[in-house]
């Protein structure tokens, strides 16, 4: 089969310089700032700090903002476009915060106005704006979601999953990461002046950019941009400042040449991620030193002119990666006067016409989390690899986490006939995390450093993990709340540096990169019940980026104020419960240990097909009678009627006649549930039996045959786990 | 003095959620930045925020922060400075 390379077949762009391709064009050429004070919402306190406004006219609250700025972004990369895209990945770390952020301060308790609050929530609206059905995937990693999602995006069409994906990211301005950044003194009163010698900080920003890419074995018209390679790596360093050595931003750079099979020497512009902070500027610079030495390209930041729209960044600045190689010209390093001697780079100061055959486009995220994606002219010598597929993965160990403890605790509770569900302690809960390093720690990251370490220990000592994936439906709810508390009960005055930097979705995996120092991929999706699902399927596909295990986690924690406003299968008179599971997982393909794999992630189907559709993907009717011995299935509360009825048809269509496991009803209903779900399936599989309790009073035999995990939410998934554990089981 | 500096020390340990340490057992010419309590720069903003609000004292930049926060004596020593000047 010939190899498949990436283009980008259409890009739309909304920021602070405009509305359109065209007229960001313009401005960039032109040297336009787009840097204003604050208009949005009132900061009295704070005054009107200058800031990356969008000044296009937007929906006030329907859809939310960040929603909005997406489906203009988005709409513009697919105009003419023709079929809906088979996936959506964006970048998101706001979601309909600004939203919510009113309707707290209004005191709203009702749950129906909060729909829209879910980062996970603008990407598949956008999803269904335009027909997509497959997987929408939502990418917060801070600062650097949107370029994450765009290389998600590259290994999801590389492996042949997809033919066309519309991949970016976006975040509008909120009180939230206003105040945060402020809280930080990362702000500079006089406007972002990035590589300065006298920078003070950036200006926060919004908008939102999309790429369509396509895979296609040459390019589908003349001259088009194609995306070569995506890099990522963790500073595993600390969770607000950068390495001050650069090395993980240095790491991300040279595996995105690698990846792209090029050499330093290619690349003829660096478009930094260039914040204008003075920790940033300098670890970027010694980064970009350390790659390409004396030999250091034209390069600059936007920022000065955008400011730093966060999650829509990355994808801003490929859409202008992209800009440059067309047109042939380089945006100018806005805000800077006299640029750092201590940086030693010598910034392009203003827009110049210069052929560009390929961009180097830095994102560093919050959490050291290092994104560089290399974007350029379409090279017909550049070798195009194969689709892969999507690959199995083995589990070396696992742990989970619930309302009675961990696994063993779990099937104790269940063999004596007690329910398992509800909310552990948070001191029961921090058992065996070292109190010092956790001190800061509210509820999620703490569930999710226990259950790393726990599957660690579970898998050997020997497993320590290079990458993590972890998913979340509603990210660190206690920080955000108290967060937010603390600001509007001072009536915006007072903040908390710690709960804001707590509150970021990918703080928990940067906290487990931190403890097992993981340097490679470090990816956080988010999208309610389909959370750890997403992020299985980022697992699979840049879990081979490293040659060490990979944990892949999905956790979420109740919260007594948001948890029934968020998360529409949570209701009052819903008993309290959460937790989570983690897995450590090999890509290496004689590992022993059961197997793991993704096979089916769509939008929810009411049409009578789709449980005919769910049985082919699993290989037909025999297929599934003959590889599994029980099916775990996941049916959260809010869709329980719909998805009751399709998991009728799928057992009635594939004969199954096993144990069905309706597990929520065990552990009780939180958003990453199926992360428990699955870790359930698999330690089923490891016993070769269905423990006593779980379903029914007697323990029942697997026969050799593995479990399957059924999602039935808002998106339809399936996850085979399957194979011998290494404890040995009878066929 | 001595009544702020045992607040002082009070606030910190619970501002910072500090585990393994009470009020009384702080020392209050130690550093405070890289010291026993292992008190990095994102506390010290969290610090920057409670002065604020109880005290009613700024401190906005880096070099001003640097120096008081040297120890918690330099700090009693600041605040009980900033607030006298504002008892006009």
């Amino acid at each position: 089969m010939s190899g498949v390379r990436i283009f980008i077949v259409g890009m739309g762009i909304l920021g602070p310089l405009g509305r359109g391709v065209e007229r960001t064009r313009e401005a960039l050429r032109d040297g336009r700032i787009g840097i204003r004070p604050l208009h949005l919402f009132a900061s009295p306190h704070t005054g009107a700090l200058p800031v990356g406004e969008v000044q296009e006219p937007l929906p006030v609250d329907d859809p939310p903002r960040t929603h909005a700025l997406a489906l203009a972004a988005a709409e513009e990369a697919l105009a003419g476009s023709g079929e809906p895209p088979d996936a959506v990945v964006m970048g998101v770390t706001t979601g309909g915060m600004l939203r919510t952020e009113e309707l707290l301060k209004e005191g709203r308790r009702d749950a129906r106005a909060f729909q829209c609050h879910s980062t996970g929530s603008v990407a598949e609206m956008t999803a269904r704006k335009h027909g997509c059905t497959g997987p929408a995937l939502t990418i917060s990693t801070a600062c650097s979601s949107g370029a994450a999602a765009i290389g998600i995006a590259l290994e999801m069409l590389r492996s042949g999953q997809a033919r066309r994906v519309l991949a970016g990211g976006a975040d509008a301005l909120c009180r939230l990461t206003f105040h945060g950044f402020n809280s930080l003194q990362l702000i500079d009163p006089d406007g972002a002046r990035p590589l300065d010698r006298d920078r003070r900080g950036m200006c926060v920003g919004e908008g939102a950019a999309m790429l369509l890419l396509a895979a296609s074995e040459k390019p589908p018209f003349e001259a088009a941009v194609e995306l070569i390679g995506a890099g990522f790596s963790c500073d595993a360093h600390h969770p607000a400042t950068p390495r001050p050595d650069g090395a993980g931003a240095a790491e991300a750079i040279r595996a995105a040449l690698d990846d792209g099979k090029l050499s330093a020497g290619a690349i003829d512009y660096i478009n930094l991620h260039g914040t204008g902070t003075i920790d940033n500027d300098l670890a970027e610079a010694r980064a970009v030193k350390a790659v390409f030495g004396d030999r250091t390209p034209p390069l600059s930041s936007v920022k000065g002119a955008m400011g730093h729209s966060l999650a829509a960044a990355g994808a801003m600045e490929a859409v202008i990666a992209a800009m440059a190689v067309s047109d042939g010209r380089i945006p100018g390093n806005a805000g800077c006067r006299i640029p750092d001697p201590e940086l030693a780079l010598d910034p392009v100061m203003t827009s110049e016409k210069r052929p560009v055959r390929a961009v180097l486009s830095n994102s560093f995220g919050f959490g050291g989390n290092n994104v560089s994606l290399v974007i350029g002219a379409s090279n017909p010598n550049r070798p195009s690899p194969p689709p892969r597929g999507l690959p199995a993965m083995f589990v070396m160990g696992s742990a989970l986490f619930a309302g009675a403890g961990d696994a063993d605790a779990l099937f104790a509770a269940l063999a004596r006939g007690e329910d398992p569900g509800g909310i552990r302690s948070l001191a029961e809960l921090s058992r065996g995390l070292p109190p010092r390093a956790i001190r800061r720690l509210k509820r999620l990251p703490r569930m999710a450093l226990s259950l790393a370490g726990a599957a660690r220990e579970d898998a050997g000592a020997a497993a320590s993990p290079g990458a993590v994936f972890f998913g979340t439906g509603w990210g660190a709810l206690s920080e955000t709340h108290d967060f937010l508390d603390k600001l509007f009960d001072s009536r915006e005055r007072f903040t908390s540096p710690i709960d804001f930097i707590g509150s970021v979705h990918n703080a928990p995996a940067g906290q487990i990169a931190i403890h097992h120092e993981a340097k490679g991929p470090n990816i956080t999706t988010c999208g309610g019940d389909h959370a750890f699902e997403q992020a299985l399927l980022s697992a699979s596909l840049l879990g081979s980026r490293v040659d060490s295990p990979v944990m892949l986690l999905g956790a979420d924690e109740h919260h007594e104020t948001f948890t029934p406003l968020f998360d529409p299968s949570v209701q009052a008179g819903t008993t309290p419960s959460d937790g989570g599971g983690a897995l450590c997982l090999s890509m290496v393909p004689d590992a022993p240990g059961p197997t793991i794999s993704l096979a089916c992630f769509k939008a929810f189907d009411e049409g009578s097909s789709a449980a005919a559709s769910l049985v082919r993907a699993l290989g037909g009717a025999r297929a599934i009678r003959d590889r599994f011995g029980a099916l775990l299935a996941g049916l959260p509360a809010a869709h329980r009627p719909e998805g009751q009825k399709l998991l009728d048809e799928f057992l009635a269509l594939a004969g199954f006649s096993g144990p069905v496991i309706d597990y929520r009803k065990i552990i009780g209903e939180f958003a990453s549930a199926s992360a428990v779900g699955v870790v359930l399936a698999e330690r089923f599989t490891r016993a070769g039996v269905v423990p006593k309790g779980v379903h029914g009073p007697e323990s029942l035999t697997l026969s050799g045959k593995g479990v399957l995990h059924l999602g039935l939410g808002r998106f339809i998934t399936a996850v085979e786990v399957i194979g011998e554990g290494r404890w040995g089981v009878n066929r | 003095m001595e009544n702020l500096l045992a607040e002082l020390k009070t606030k910190i340990v619970k501002t910072l959620n500090l585990v393994d340490v009470t009020a009384d057992e702080i020392d209050v010419e130690a550093p405070m930045v890289g010291g026993e309590l292992e008190i990095d720069s994102i506390d010290i903003l969290e610090l920057v925020i409670m002065i604020e609000k109880d005290y009613g004292v700024t401190i906005d930049n880096k070099e001003l922060g640097e120096k008081v926060f040297t120890s918690i004596r330099t700090l009693a020593d600041y605040i009980g400075e900033k607030s006298s000047e504002s008892v006009h």
